[in-house]
């Protein structure tokens, strides 16, 4: 966005973009939360994601407000799904399906295929449900396709607020992180075909560090103790990984989703592309990518891979400005001055997709759990 | 004979699908890894994998049939364990020395003994001797049987059939790049540590 405008022209700016992504958010929060709880705690939602609309666009700075979002969405998934599983404070759910699982999905892909074709054999029509859940992720994969792990995953979040924390790296992360860089795609395919023949979610068996429960465990003693093993080692790296090298570790090395998001995000029109003529080969957006998904090639310049999630970190870091959001690695032709030249972006395209999307989802959750918190505090714990 | 042939054929028919889940999580690594672009060459490693598995089935035929001979109708416990941890170890093995291939012992470097580049046979032996369901009611049959010419033919049909299942896994090849291999190796890795576990876990 054009950051030469004056505040005024900034401010006009920033408040038609947050009013463009506060109205459907607020109608389609409603509508979600509304079915069980007052619709006031979705207008609190949709004016947390308008303010954060109108900081990113009165700022410039993408990255820094989208994680106080992604965060919060993700405490708020914490808070309402996952704790309520401990304590009798909060209600189990306050809605009567949970979202599901979004990780198991890519895993799983094949079983359900076969399940399906099953299904269809024997013509048990009414078994086609889950099939929303492919639309809805087609629609996402459309709209924001890699920006899915940055601005909406609810696990994600976790990963993201924690690399946040330190102040710098305690542990440096050196160039040999990419030469296993493609482990979660190797990872997903290994698990779409383990989970085929033993006809398991073989990732949420052994590797979900987001289970909180034992049910999912083995009845036998070895195998539980390797599977808990596992999950420990997962935990790590989603809580101690980020805390300690400043990089999403689980997210880029343990999430076999994040890479069925990299292949199939290729689909998706937006991108972040660097400007070779302005890159000086320094690095920092290197150092700052919370995902590693950005390596110097031969000749100094950077190169985005297909596992970036246009999280917007290395946009505030180039000291050049040489990188930006792209169409297909194009910018729009600029329309004018003014509002115009400040709104139609591809920078502000993808930030009102990705932070409606990611609020609209949210809102299966964020309402619910804000609800949880004020009821916690009122009754004093 | 022939009617032998055709039973195992159903057999495999009814049951293929098994066969392929089983062979899978082996052979699809393993091509992603050692594959190219050239449809020929992957299908080359392809009948290799076949011809490794068809020598197995050939041996338990022989073994299951003259064990029905001798009128013992079990098979030995550990040798699922063992078979597993066979070709867990030898898939990771690969991918390990694979992966690191600029410095590691590459048993694929230029200049070793053609015999040891027979890898996807070898591969399909071990896979071969990894007793799925189906290959375990076949199995029974042939101690029934107690003839070794019936047993060939058996399960000579026995693995046609269940090879229709399996081939579907070229139609991806034809797309295998630097990349995919890099992605095939550590799969590889992945599949090799998880049989190894499983092995382990079945002998102890």
């Amino acid at each position: 966005m054009d950051t030469a405008a004056t505040p005024k022209q900034r401010g006009v700016a920033a408040g038609i973009f947050s009013a463009l992504v506060f109205l459907p958010v607020l109608f389609l929060s409603s509508l979600i939360a509304g079915r069980e709880i007052s619709r006031f705690y979705a207008l609190a939602w949709a004016l947390f994601a308008a303010g954060t609309a109108f900081a990113i666009s009165y700022t410039g700075r993408v990255s820094f407000y989208r994680r106080i979002f992604f965060s919060v969405s993700a405490l708020a998934f914490l808070l309402h799904f996952k704790f309520a599983l401990f304590g009798a404070s909060f209600e189990a759910s306050s809605f009567k399906a949970a979202p599901f699982c979004h990780i198991a999905m890519a895993p799983y892909f094949l079983d359900y295929l076969y399940q399906q074709y099953l299904a269809f054999m024997s013509g048990g029509w009414r078994l086609w449900g889950p099939l929303t859940l492919g639309a809805a992720w087609l629609f996402i994969t459309l709209a924001i396709g890699r920006g899915w792990c940055s601005w909406a995953c609810f696990y994600g979040g976790i990963d993201d607020g924690l690399s946040a924390l330190p102040g710098r790296p305690l542990l440096k992360i050196g160039n040999w992180v990419f030469k296993v860089r493609d482990l979660p795609a190797a990872l997903l395919v290994f698990l779409l075909l383990a989970s085929l023949a033993y006809m398991l979610p073989v990732y949420c068996l052994w590797l979900c560090p987001f289970k909180f429960g034992e049910s999912f465990f083995d009845g036998d003693p070895g195998i539980r103790r390797v599977q808990y093993g596992l999950m420990t080692f997962a935990l790590g790296a989603l809580v101690l990984g980020p805390l300690l090298t400043k990089k999403r570790i689980f997210c880029s090395f343990l999430c076999p989703f994040a890479a069925w998001q990299a292949f199939w995000g290729r689909f998706n029109p937006f991108r972040i592309s660097a400007e070779a003529e302005k890159c000086n080969g320094c690095l920092r957006c290197a150092d700052s990518c919370p995902m590693s998904a950005i390596k110097c090639v031969p000749g100094g310049k950077a190169e985005i891979l297909a596992y970036c999630n246009l999280c917007g970190q290395c946009l505030d870091a180039c000291p050049q400005s040489g990188l930006r959001y792209t169409l297909f690695g194009s910018v729009l032709p600029a329309a004018g001055g003014g509002l115009a030249a400040r709104l139609f972006t591809a920078e502000s395209f993808f930030v009102f997709s990705a932070l409606t999307l990611g609020a609209v989802f949210s809102s299966l959750w964020a309402p619910a759990a804000l609800r949880d918190l004020i009821k916690l505090l009122t009754s004093g714990g | 004979m022939p009617a032998l042939f055709s039973e195992g054929f159903l057999l495999g028919l009814s049951t293929g699908f098994y066969c392929l889940v089983s062979c899978l999580p082996l052979l699809a690594p393993y091509l992603l890894a050692e594959g190219s672009t050239a449809w020929r060459f992957n299908f080359g490693i392809f009948l290799e994998f076949l011809a490794g598995r068809f020598l197995a089935y050939m041996l338990f035929a022989l073994l299951a049939s003259l064990a029905g001979q001798a009128g013992r109708g079990a098979l030995p416990g550990w040798l699922l364990p063992l078979s597993m941890l066979l070709c867990g170890l030898w898939m990771t093995g690969l991918a390990a020395f694979r992966v690191s291939a600029g410095s590691g012992p590459c048993p694929l470097k230029g200049g070793v003994n053609p015999f040891f580049k027979r890898l996807p046979l070898l591969l399909g032996f071990v896979t071969g001797i990894n007793i799925c369901p189906p290959f375990a009611a076949g199995f029974l049959r042939l101690l029934e049987l107690a003839d070794i010419l019936k047993g060939f033919a058996y399960f000579g049909g026995f693995f046609a059939a269940t090879s229709i299942f399996i081939s579907p896994v070229m139609l991806g090849t034809p797309w295998v790049g630097a990349r995919v291999k890099e992605i095939g190796r550590l799969t590889l890795l992945l599949a090799g540590l998880w049989y190894t576990v499983l092995g382990i876990r079945g002998l102890l």
